[in-house]
């Protein structure tokens, strides 16, 4: 019974799925019924994952039935809240999208919590056949997601796009698989891990090209070069909370799984691709913000900058390395944990104010559109203000302290010229980010956009001013300005050190 | 209380912000309570200026961490560095409200309190990463005012200078991580805090001097020293008077301080070694900007050019290494900050009412608005340097300074003073006294209001009183400078 607790959140999650489908059969219920299902089951789940944020476990649950595929323990606990408040989060803030869209209808509420159940399972298994099955599961309900009102040429063009290359480097990870099967004679992880511990340097040949074409898909899936080119169109295509989606839980729950297998499983072999990934590092920042100053869209300003976001991550990433029988630099683990909160929150508010603002029209969103929202609504354009400053890591945001984080580690484990590269990237980040808050703030309102009526009082403008003040809750810490030592950033600091160091358990 | 006064001084502008923000739309109330608020600030300010002891270095300290993992405090405290510069700033700014009362909106003085939020937690800051935190975050209001309330091309000039400095500050940034991975990797804890980071002894030469320099990048291009200056330009003619005010009174003044406080501090050896050229690139600027200056025909970029020029030659002082050096820096700061202040605040007015921009277009003013004439010459002649005003003293002692540190450059410095007088006194001539020609349009220009003038009054008789009695100002922070030059940098006090 003890051990069935751990699998509560992900069983509710896949019940919520299911009853969603069933409901969708019946032509009696409204969008507005299926937002509230979802989020009771979402927030049932939240509940329980909750219950345990600060303890530190880590258990395989019934060993005969699940096969030691599936780890529970405070890392997967604490990926699952993000993933399953990044989820609850976008579909409050996308309720006023939802009702404006004809096209929404029950089965998609059925597909997001579907992709969620995958994200988590990503973030449990330590297999490597689970994980893709788990990640499938995720991507095919995404594609699903963004190729949801097919009338749009736009959005054919995305899903399609999305779905051949997401299949074709899919093959690359089972063909990596494979390879390392073929080494191993195993697909678990733990295995692989021995196998590696014990090898000598001959064995290790398939096991390097296995990993590197698995570490393929994860460059894929996180949009960095040179797998970026999807990601413009795809974000571009799809509904706009499905973008807010894909951008902040999705690419989260990838980090889950491959942070999982860095820090536990491979951890041996895991400077064999620094020096790969420090090229790649400098593409995917030079890249990104080459992509993010030529962008008229904000959609796909957005997007674009969310490949530099990637490559800062990344900069976490190549921090870790190995000596003597365990990881050092461990710190860097927890900043790119802080990292991806710190962005999941950003993101989220920022693809998901765009969306909310733009829901009971049809335009397309560039940066025109969001000229005189000040003068508008004043709160809206603040708040959309925040989600910038934090992206492009002012002072007083989450965005800062994250960046700090990462900068520091990766300064710390000597890799201060990247370092300073991203700093640059952030430099110019600073002009993109702030271009579309001085056309918020310092120009009249177009014409076509003066006579909407905005009623403002409605879940998303909630929602999404509940993510504002985390983000601003985030930055300052509340110990300075409230002398309240609660919600303060050493408190996210020790939750992401309690649940990386749950790996680690024996 | 007592402890806590300085947080209380910082945090009150931007708590009575947000409220404000939140509660009302009546410009009337919300001008009214934003000026109680800084008048409460100047009282305070002016109670920790009389408890201030001197001789006993860092006082009214709060240490308390904030993120406890990576050992970063919200330290804060002052000694006679800082107590200047607070003091100047508390004086300045309630002023200045009385002089831009008129015709503002609501977001104008919102940003106007969050500045002053900003602007207090810098100086205050003795934490290098709560420092930055300020530095960065009382960019942001001045941003908003010049975007919003600016002129002519003002988004460009908003992005321009919003990049420019944030070039800057991340260079610095990135600066500040290398120094605290450094204390790490030598102490084996973190810590962020300026006196500590003295510490560290494992950095090579090198490194050292890239770190300076990307701190100075940050501050050069506040202050600004030549040749980071691109932005003031245009930015002082596009920025609507209440930015330019901020921008030229307060945060120049703040890279100076920082300068002081931080860079000189951390890197002593780099500091002396180039010591030479940043007193010769100051006088440099020195001249170069005076030069502009009379070329100028616009008169808010006359006068940018005209701080600009007294920047560069307090950021020489600094580098001059002696206390004579450094106390008439410290001198020349509130001394400039109350002209210029006072100079870009009227000559906003002059703009307002008679909506020319251009010393050609001006004239016969002193006619019109005698009491007007009279304040604007009394500061100009600050500005100079006459004998009797605060000016004077300032530069009297920034030329002892650098004349100990080399004589050739003294003489130079000692020269520089008649470049700044002929350009200030030619355009006082051209703008102010002279007549316009026959057959022209009349001016209108009305002279300055009761309120105007209660709000100018404590600054003249501030610019007489530091110019008669400095002694009383100075042994407030000379105390200060005595031991900064001895025990900080190991370097004598009168070498």
């Amino acid at each position: 019974m003890n051990q069935f607790l751990y699998l509560i959140p992900t069983l509710i999650i896949l019940v919520g799925a299911i009853v969603l489908m069933f409901m969708s059969m019946y032509k009696r219920f409204n969008v507005k019924n299926f937002i509230v299902v979802s989020s009771f089951f979402l927030i049932i789940a939240l509940g329980f994952t909750l219950v345990n944020i600060s303890t530190s476990y880590s258990v395989q649950p019934y060993p005969h039935f699940l096969n030691n595929v599936l780890t529970f323990d405070s890392f997967s606990n604490f990926f699952n809240i993000m993933l399953i408040a990044g989820t609850l989060l976008t579909l409050l803030i996308g309720e006023h999208y939802f009702q404006h869209r004809s096209y929404f209808k029950g089965e998609f509420f059925s597909l997001l919590l579907f992709a969620l159940f995958g994200m988590m399972i990503l973030a449990h298994s330590n297999e490597l056949v689970t994980a893709y099955i788990a990640l499938e599961i995720a991507s095919f309900s995404v594609y699903i997601m963004v190729g949801y009102n097919s009338d749009d040429a736009k959005r054919v063009e995305a899903i399609f796009k999305y779905l051949v290359l997401g299949s074709f480097i899919g093959a690359f990870y089972l063909l990596g698989v494979v390879l390392i099967y073929g080494a191993t004679t195993s697909t678990n992880l733990a295995d692989i891990l021995t196998f590696i511990t014990n090898a000598n340097s001959q064995d290790m040949v398939l096991i390097y090209i296995g990993f590197t074409l698995i570490l393929f898909t994860f460059l894929f899936k996180i949009a960095a070069f040179p797998f970026q080119s999807w990601l413009l169109d795809v974000y571009r295509g799809a509904p706009m909370i499905i973008t807010a989606y894909m951008a902040s839980t999705f690419k989260i729950a990838i980090f889950s799984f491959f942070l999982r297998v860095i820090l536990e499983y491979i951890a041996p072999i895991v400077d064999f691709w620094d020096g790969i990934i420090s090229v790649i590092i400098i593409l995917t920042l030079v890249f990104g913000t080459w992509l993010a100053i030529t962008q008229q869209i904000v959609k796909r300003m957005l997007a674009a900058s969310s490949i530099v976001h990637t490559g800062y991550l990344l900069l976490a990433f190549i921090a870790l390395s190995y000596k003597d029988g365990h990881i050092i630099n461990l710190a860097s683990a927890y900043a790119i944990m802080f990292y991806l909160i710190a962005y999941l929150l950003s993101a989220l508010g920022a693809f998901g104010l765009a969306s909310h603002i733009i829901s009971e029209t049809n335009v397309k969103v560039t940066y025109d559109d969001f000229k005189g929202l000040a003068k508008q609504r004043p709160f809206l354009a603040a708040m959309m203000t925040i989600f910038l400053f934090s992206l492009a890591g002012i002072p007083s945001t989450i965005g800062f302290i994250g960046k700090f984080y990462v900068f520091t580690e990766a300064i710390s484990a000597g890799y201060t010229t990247l370092t300073i590269v991203a700093i640059i990237a952030t430099i110019v980040s600073v002009y993109y980010y702030f271009k579309l808050v001085a056309m918020m703030y310092f120009y009249p309102a177009k014409e076509e956009c003066v006579s909407i009526e905005f009623n403002d009082k409605r879940v998303s403008t909630y929602a999404i001013a509940f993510v504002a003040i985390l983000t601003i809750l985030g930055g300052i810490g509340s110990a300075i300005v409230f002398f309240i030592p609660v919600m303060n950033i050493d408190t996210i600091i020790n939750l992401t050190q309690l649940s990386v160091q749950s790996l680690f358990i024996k | 209380m007592s402890a806590d006064i300085l947080s209380f001084i910082i945090f009150l502008p931007a708590v009575v912000a947000v409220g404000l923000m939140l509660t009302t739309r009546d410009i009337n109330t919300i001008r009214n309570i934003a000026f109680l608020t800084t008048t409460v600030i100047l009282a305070l300010v002016l109670k920790i200026y009389i408890e201030f002891e001197p001789t006993s270095g860092m006082q009214f300290v709060t240490n308390v961490p904030w993120i406890e993992t990576y050992g970063i405090n919200y330290y804060v405290g002052l000694d006679g560095f800082s107590l200047t510069i607070l003091m100047m700033i508390a004086i300045l700014i309630p002023t200045s409200y009385l002089l831009l009362w008129e015709g503002k909106t609501k977001g104008y003085w919102i940003n106007m309190l969050l500045v002053q939020t900003g602007v207090t937690g810098a100086v205050l800051a003795l934490d290098v990463v709560l420092f930055y935190f300020f530095w960065e975050v009382m960019l942001l209001p001045v941003f908003l005012l010049i975007g919003q309330y600016g002129f002519g091309n003002k988004v460009f000039t908003t992005i321009k200078v919003t990049v420019y400095t944030m070039v800057g500050s991340l260079l610095m940034f990135i600066a500040i991580l290398y120094l605290g991975v450094s204390y790490h990797n030598e102490f084996g804890s973190w810590s962020f805090a300026y006196d500590k980071l003295m510490t560290i002894t494992t950095i090579d030469y090198n490194t050292k001097v890239w770190l300076f320099l990307a701190f100075l990048a940050a501050f050069a291009i506040k202050i600004p020293i030549f040749p980071l200056h691109t932005w003031i330009m245009e930015t002082y003619k596009n920025a609507p008077t209440g930015a330019v005010f901020l921008l030229s009174s307060i945060m120049a003044k703040l890279g100076v301080y920082a300068i002081v406080r931080f860079m000189i501090p951390i890197f002593p050896d780099i500091y002396v070694e180039f010591s030479t050229w940043f007193v010769a690139i100051g006088l440099f600027g020195l001249i170069y900007f005076g030069i502009a200056a009379l070329m100028q025909d616009d008169i808010k970029r006359m006068f940018a050019y005209s701080s600009a020029s007294h920047l560069s030659f307090i950021s020489a002082g600094i580098f001059s290494l002696n206390s004579y050096g450094i106390n008439g820096a410290l001198y020349l700061i509130i001394a400039h900050a109350i002209a210029t202040g006072a100079l870009f605040l009227l000559v906003g007015l002059l703009q307002e009412q008679t909506g020319f921009k251009t010393i050609k277009d001006l004239g016969g003013i002193a006619k019109k608005a005698p009491i007007f004439t009279f304040i604007f010459a009394v500061m100009l002649f600050a500005n100079i340097g006459l004998p009797g005003t605060n000016g004077f003293v300032s530069e009297l002692l920034i030329i002892f300074g650098i004349y100990d540190f080399n004589h050739s450059l003294g003489y130079i410095a000692a020269l520089t003073v008649i470049i700044g007088a002929s350009y200030m006194l030619w355009m006082f001539q051209r703008a102010i006294l002279q007549d316009r020609p026959e057959g022209s349009k009349e001016l209108i220009m009305r002279d300055l209001k009761i309120k105007e003038i209660i709000g100018l009054i404590p600054w003249v008789i501030l610019v007489f009183l530091m110019g008669l009695y400095p002694e009383i100002f100075i042994n407030k922070f000379e105390p200060t400078v005595t031991h900064y030059l001895n025990d900080i940098l190991h370097i004598g006090a009168t070498k």
